[in-house]
């Protein structure tokens, strides 16, 4: 199980890696910590002619509030989100997420920008993200552009971002304090790609909130107003409005065809509802797992 | 070794470390991937992307001639043929390169070699097959069905074999009770973390075509290799170095073997093949597939009647070396009615030909599959009866007073207290709390479930046994040597393998118990056919029995030696001399084994007259004194809870009372218990091999197949029994499966406890979280459940 | 015997277990490759080289990490620490002692990658609870000892030093991946993989006659024209195959075959799939088939595209009824995720189905807005190039070799 050929070019900056691929149209492959490409090379699923590796491009190593947000580097590790050496946007937000991504040695290289630009459906951040409202900066040669993450995400492993693109980095929103974010995926075992996904952020203050369902085979299914999986407001009590057949005529109208399928990804996510609605009352540490 | 230690302290029945751990944690153990000779190439194979279709053309570019070799380049190279002897056997012929036809995903149609793993996979994507894709038989009950496709056309069906056995079953058929079900237990592959591998060269000086491979029978590898290749036997040595983990995986003649002996002769270097995870999971050996329409006939008060069952067991492509594609199915029908007493028991079976990898026996080959079958069925009686589980089984499971006891089939257990263990598992599992729990309910929403099993475990079965199946392997006496060298150490050789079992400390300990040499000064010897007895190798829980009892052999007679060499030193009539803890005890004195060995060797002048010329080195064999098998055994008992809405199953409590006779170290024997539940727990939840219609199999990658990891398994409380076996040296009972056996049957029957008062229920392994909610679903009548309507 | 030509190699400068090193490599040799291979350093194990079972499981600048996921070349000026790096490690000797006396290893494979692990969890985690032990061993497997010895071993390290006060041990670590530098390449043309250059196998490619797809989709639409003349339509193969995204037809022996190929994206995974499809057509129904079967050398996979014209609502109008389906065989169909292909399969339907529409309604089919890395001039030159294979011959049954399935 070794990789086809590929050349590795290590860049120096963010300016030779789009040269890089400028000058390699559709042959090469942008690699961060390659946790998710190296399977697909070593299966020889993927055979890039061409790997520009920009895991030690220092200026997309870092972390930083911008405004009403925080910047993450496409090269921010899962790690670094875990133990707070980057910033947070919210309480153990973000933390806990990348805390239940895969495993402790996978997410020392493994990174944010890597997740995304994969756009594997079972993955956390895909997920997460889109219910924080996060978007993606893309740099290329004729500049920069933001997309929010349904825009990027164009299908199950598949981006609008272009051959001669890298996503750069992860901006995501700076909560609310009134707001609450829930989180739980439905897996077989610790570690495992998740089999379905909840994610809410609800802020019973404004009344606002966004649900997604993940890990369903293709781009998350985002619910962007969720008043209407919550019978058409959200009170200070949401989680007991949490409406299961609205959930479900949501999915089936999203294409999802089977019943079960549909039944444990509308169960997963009343359970987010559920503990976004109980951190409300504590900022305790919930287990990401769904069986705790 | 710690000096100032009684010598005993270390014998049989001491919880003594391991003394192989120690290069193993520093990573300098030294497995078949770690071995380096100088111009060694590496070996990929290209492997059949189809589970049935006839080969028309293998094309291989002109400019890779000479490193990549076909079926029609392997001149003189038989095919492996693992045959038989119970009547009505279809035999199977498998070539090592496919030759006409390929018969499941991952057959071996070219051999490529390069000086890299990488390069020679480069050059397998050169070669261009061109394939004629036939109809796949992925469904092991269709593929019994007349007209069905055929794996191997001129057998006319695909049975390799049937059985059918009937005790008096008519006489059941007018109780009170009787409870149908069927279950099955999904395919599996056994997943040892270090894959298969073979490094093979020839040794130009002895002409030996020396393989070394990770082997659990190296010495039955150098039969089987020896005939494929047509080589003297003397011609081949096989060397098992250190094997990361077994568990039947590597109890095997491999196509690959013979692919690398032919290379390694033809090509003049070194070569290897290293097995990686995919042709683990997608080309190689599965196991566990097992159907089962089971009905048990019982009265009111949960006495059985009679079993009935018919069992099909799918058994791949191919009959596998050596133990063949009938052992397991022909092995359901003796063994399924397990410790139970009961009159009438009728059993069909069929070892079925498939598209599909052969199975091999894994950890408690079909004991795994009939547990589950007839502790589900036994479950359902209870039920049915309105009885606890545990009453049906205590009315039924053979009495202690009637040991030695042969069952219906037959099989003679040799000792045993099997309604004592279950009802030691269920006090400590707090039955009774268990069912006040759940009277309770849970605030979480998640139903608790309480489930039990029991079982038996025939090891170390010899000759009597094996003789009747008439496969290419029947052990008879197991051989140990023993040796002192001239500084007082002891040195042991046997022919089995010891690849996580402990051996190299066990055996130890057994030599330690007769002899008294420490433990530290004793060095095991295996794995080598050059340097060790023949044996038939590690399987069916033998070792400790087998081996362990030829150590003790020929350490008695060492001992002996011993003791009249030591006699003469003492000057001491032989009849007053004794030989105990490692000295010669005399009248006036005593003399040690390393002061006897020094003379022994480096002054003969001071031996006795008539000494034996034998000296410090023996060879003795052994076989206990009755071959049909140790019984050891087990009551499993688990409370889990299982979440409706997800079916997510968490295990709470897991109680194991086990009984494996006299115990050489405890420490090991609970490691081999803890290690067969984890892997039990991969059978009852987690691991399955899934294959599509056209005999796909669709788990290529560990995140797919998905294997118990720390999370997943509870630290169980073990109680033991220690019943000795009136036959083997010391009453030691065989136990390394035993631990695999009964944890799918225990789990399951605990979701199903969990989920009756929800009509709901699981009757195949995994029992996996989609399983769980559609039975739920189900028992709740929600919509039509339509799956892959997109 | 043809000598074999040797891909080239780079040169990687490392600190292994304290000392620097220069390792020859190819750019695709993964860290545990270069220890094991060219370093000696077998202790590093490789188990399933996709990341999950932790056998190769390293140092890298001190943190674990997998060797099986990091490309050596990657790892350029990088610190690592192998399991035989640790003989002297303080924690590891007390790991070591812990594992022997609770009987933590049984073959002894996974230990190497279970020490470097459990090392990571004692410095990091000194208040680490049994649960905790657990989760941060899940990406450990062993498959020996049910885990019961590996726990028990670390809790006791972990008490003991608890028992010490002695508290996590966190070096400076910037973000990003352990193990990475900055890189020296400046925007020069980078060295290509030099692909052999294969010859390109015989390309008659039967189309199977009985082929059941194992995933279908169905799609409906209706076009301002009258149904002979949709019908004439999909007649002309090749304006067919324009609107199947990644579809390119090399030539047209006769009305009933074409031949050709298909490049398919699956985001990093991309699989070109050469030729040939029989085509069939009921006049008096309005209906036909296309069924075509190819192969890339390693995944092969059938497809059909059925379609039947009616009349449509409106008088002069035609509804176009689509069913199209596939099967896969191979590496593709066995990588476990048959819903990811599913999504793809489902938007290139979807897509086909619109560009059709549009073509028959005479506005330009859109560009391959899903699959924007389907660059025909590039399949174009996989043709040539090779790596093809005919594997899928399915010819009619033969009466005494087999029967239908079930």
């Amino acid at each position: 199980m070794k990789p086809a050929r590929f050349a590795l070019e290590r860049p120096r900056d963010l300016a030779a890696a789009l040269a890089l691929l400028a000058q390699t149209p559709g042959a090469a492959k942008v690699m961060a910590g390659g946790q998710s490409l190296g399977p697909m090379l070593n299966l020889r699923l993927a055979e890039p002619e061409l790997i520009v590796d920009v895991s030690g491009v220092a200026e997309l190593r870092h972390a930083g509030r911008d405004g009403d947000a925080i910047v993450y580097g496409c090269c921010v590790t899962h790690a670094d989100i875990e133990d707070g050496r980057a910033p947070d946007v919210g309480p153990n937000v973000m933390a806990r997420v990348a805390s239940g991504i895969a495993y402790r040695a996978v997410r020392n290289r493994g990174t944010i920008g890597g997740s995304l630009a994969h756009a594997d459906p079972a993955a956390d951040w895909l997920s997460s993200l889109s219910a924080l409202g996060a978007e993606v900066e893309i740099a290329g040669p004729s500049g920069r552009r933001r997309l929010t993450l349904p825009a990027f995400v164009t299908g199950a492993l598949s981006t609008a971002l272009a051959a001669d693109e890298i996503l750069v980095g992860v901006r995501v929103p700076v909560m609310n304090p009134s707001s609450r974010f829930g989180y739980v995926k439905h897996c077989r075992k610790v570690g495992e790609f998740a089999h379905a996904i909840g994610a809410v952020l609800i802020d019973p203050e404004t009344a606002t909130g966004r649900a997604v369902f993940g890990a369903v085979e293709a781009p998350p299914v985002v619910v962007d107003d969720a008043r209407v999986l919550f019978g058409g407001r959200i009170r200070p009590a949401f989680a007991a409005d949490f409406d299961a057949p609205a959930a479900d005529g949501a999915l089936a109208r999203a294409g999802m065809a089977d019943a079960v399928d549909r039944h444990i990804h509308v169960e997963v996510l009343r359970r987010a509802a559920a503990q976004a609605y109980a951190l409300l009352g504590s900022p305790s540490r919930p287990d990401v797992r769904s069986a705790a | 070794m710690s000096g100032g230690r009684a010598p005993l302290s270390e014998g049989v029945g001491a919880r003594l470390p391991r003394k192989e751990d120690d290069r193993l944690m520093r990573g300098r153990g030294e497995y078949v991937g770690d071995i380096r000779m100088a111009g060694m190439q590496d070996v990929a194979f290209v492997r059949s992307p189809l589970a049935h279709a006839r080969i028309r053309a293998i094309h291989v570019p002109e400019d890779c001639r000479g490193r990549v070799f076909t079926a029609a380049d392997l001149d003189g190279v038989k095919p492996i043929r693992a045959v038989s002897g119970l009547p009505g056997f279809k035999v199977s012929e498998q070539p090592p390169l496919a030759v006409d036809k390929v018969r499941q995903v991952g057959e071996l149609l070219a051999i490529c070699v390069a000086p890299t793993r990488a390069e020679a996979e480069d050059l397998a994507t050169r070669v261009t097959l061109d394939l004629e894709e036939l109809p796949a038989l992925h469904d092991m009950l269709a593929a019994r069905e007349p007209g069905a496709a055929l794996v191997h056309e001129h057998w006319g069906d695909n049975v390799y074999l049937e059985t059918n056995v009937n005790i008096g079953i008519e006489a059941a058929f007018d109780a009170p009770i009787k409870v149908s079900r069927t279950i099955s237990t999904g395919r599996q592959c056994m997943a040892p973390i270090e894959g298969r591998g073979a490094v093979v060269h020839l040794d130009r000086r002895l002409d030996q075509l020396v393989v070394h491979t990770a082997s659990q029978m190296p010495h039955i590898v150098r039969t089987g290799l020896s005939e494929c290749l047509g080589l003297e036997q003397g011609r081949v040595r096989i060397v098992s170095p250190d094997v990361g983990g077994g568990f039947g995986y590597k109890a095997i003649l491999l196509a690959e073997e013979v692919c690398l002996g032919w290379l390694a002769l033809r090509c003049g270097h070194p070569v290897r093949w290293l097995e990686d995870r995919r042709e683990h999971l997608t080309a190689n050996a599965n196991c566990r597939e097992h159907h089962y329409e089971i009905t048990v006939y019982a009265e009111r008060d949960g006495t059985i009647r009679g079993v009935d069952c018919e069992a099909t067991v799918d058994s791949g492509a191919y009959s596998a070396y050596p133990f063949s594609a009938c052992l397991e199915a022909a092995q359901v029908a003796s063994i399924l009615p397990g410790p139970y007493d009961f009159p009438a028991y009728r059993c069909r079976t069929w070892s079925v030909a498939t598209n599909k990898c052969p199975i091999l026996p894994y950890r408690g080959v079909a004991r795994t599959g009939v547990c589950f079958a007839l502790e589900l069925a036994l479950d359902a009686v209870a039920a049915e009866a309105g009885l606890a589980p545990e009453v049906v089984r205590l009315k039924n499971l053979v009495r202690p007073e009637k040991m030695p006891f042969d069952n219906i089939t037959k099989k003679h257990f040799d000792s045993g207290d099997y309604p004592e263990a279950l009802t030691r598992a269920v006090a400590a599992i707090d039955a009774a709390g268990v069912r006040a729990r759940q009277a309770a309910g849970e605030a979480d929403g998640r139903r608790i479930g309480l489930g039990l099993s029991i079982y038996c475990e025939q090891a170390a079965h010899g000759t009597s046994v094996y003789s009747g199946w008439g496969i290419p392997m029947v052990p008879g006496h197991e051989q140990a040597g023993a040796r002192l060298t001239p500084d007082g150490g002891l040195e042991l050789r046997i022919g089995a393998h010891s690849h996580g079992q402990g051996l190299e400390t066990t055996l130890a300990q057994v030599a330690h118990e007769v002899l008294g040499v420490p433990v530290a000064r004793t060095r095991l010897v295996h794995g080598d056919t050059a340097m060790t007895p023949y044996s038939t190798g590690s399987w069916g829980s033998r070792v400790m029995v087998m081996a362990g009892g030829a150590v003790a052999t020929a350490c008695a007679e060492l001992a002996e030696r011993a003791r009249l060499i030591g006699a003469h030193l003492l000057q001491a009539d032989p009849a007053d001399v004794r030989f105990e803890a490692g000295r010669v005890v005399g009248p006036a004195g005593d003399v040690g084994l390393p002061e006897i060995a020094r003379i022994w060797y480096l002054r003969p002048q001071d031996l006795p007259a008539d000494v034996n010329p034998g000296g410090l080195e023996v060879t003795a064999g052994y076989k206990p004194q009755r071959d049909s098998g140790t019984f050891s055994y087990a009551a499993h008992a688990v409370v889990l809870a299982v979440d409706p809405m997800l079916g997510e199953v968490e295990i709470l409590d897991y109680v194991i009372v086990e009984d494996g006779g006299v115990l050489v170290n405890p420490m090991v024997v609970d490691g081999q218990i803890f290690g067969g539940l984890a892997q039990g727990i991969g059978t009852a939840l987690l691991e399955e091999m899934p294959f599509d219609e056209a005999g796909q199999p669709l788990a290529s990658t560990l995140a797919d197949y998905l294997l118990p990891g720390a999370c997943e398994v509870p630290a169980p409380r073990v109680d033991h029994m220690e019943t000795p076996s009136p036959y083997t040296r010391f009453g030691v009972k065989g136990i390394g499966e035993g631990g695999a056996i009964a944890p799918p049957a225990a789990i399951v029957n605990a979701i199903n406890d969990a989920l009756r008062p929800l009509g709901a229920q699981v009757l195949r392994s995994p029992a996996t979280p989609r399983r769980i909610v559609e039975a739920v679903l189900a028992a709740r009548g929600a919509p039509e459940m339509t799956r892959d309507a997109a | 015997m043809n000598a074999p030509v040797r891909p080239p190699r780079v040169n990687v400068a490392l600190a292994v277990n304290g000392r620097a090193v220069a390792v020859e490599v190819e750019p695709r040799t993964h860290l545990a490759d270069a220890l094991r291979e060219e370093l000696n350093l077998a202790g590093t194990h490789l188990g399933c080289e996709h990341g999950v079972c932790g056998a190769c499981t390293v140092l890298l600048d001190g943190e674990p990490a997998r060797a099986c996921l990091s490309f050596a070349a990657a790892c350029e000026g990088a610190d690592v620490t192998t399991i035989e790096g640790l003989d002297d490690d303080a924690i590891a000797t007390e790991l070591r002692a812990a594992f022997n006396r609770e009987h933590a290893l049984q073959c002894g494979f996974c230990t190497p990658g279970m020490i470097v692990a459990a090392r990571d969890l004692v410095l990091r985690l000194p208040e680490a609870d049994e649960r905790r032990i657990r989760l941060g061993l899940a990406g450990n497997l062993c498959r020996c000892t049910g885990y019961v010895g590996i726990v028990r071993a670390i809790q006791s390290v972990i008490s003991d030093r608890r028992a010490k006060g002695l508290g996590p041990t966190t070096g400076e670590r910037g973000l990003g991946p352990v193990g990475a530098r900055t890189g020296s390449s400046s925007a020069r043309a980078p060295v290509a993989a030099t692909q052999t250059t294969g010859v390109a196998a015989s390309t008659a490619v039967a189309v199977p006659a009985d082929f059941r797809p194992a995933h279908s989709f169905d799609q409906s639409f209706e076009v301002g024209f009258p149904p002979e003349q949709v019908f004439a339509f999909f007649g002309r193969v090749e304006e067919v195959a324009a609107c199947l995204p990644g579809a390119v037809v090399t030539s047209v022996p006769s009305p009933e075959r074409v031949e050709g190929g298909m490049r398919v994206k699956l985001g990093p995974i991309s699989a070109t799939f050469r030729g040939a499809a029989d085509v069939a057509r009921d006049e008096a129904a309005r209906e036909g088939r296309i069924r075509g079967a190819g192969a890339d050398g390693r995944s092969g996979a059938q497809g059909e595209v059925r379609y039947r014209v009616n009349a449509g609502s409106t008088p002069g109008s035609s509804q176009v009824n689509l069913t199209v389906g596939y099967a896969l065989k191979g590496p593709l169909a066995q990588f476990g995720r048959p819903g990811l292909v599913r999504d793809v399969a489902a938007r290139l339907v979807a897509e086909f189905a619109a560009n059709l529409e549009a073509r028959l309604a005479g506005r330009p089919a859109a560009v391959d807005a899903a699959a924007p890395a389907l660059n025909p001039l590039r399949l174009a030159f996989d043709l040539v190039r090779g790596r093809i294979a005919a594997w899928f011959r399915r010819v009619a049954r033969r009466g005494d070799a087999s029967t239908p399935r079930s």
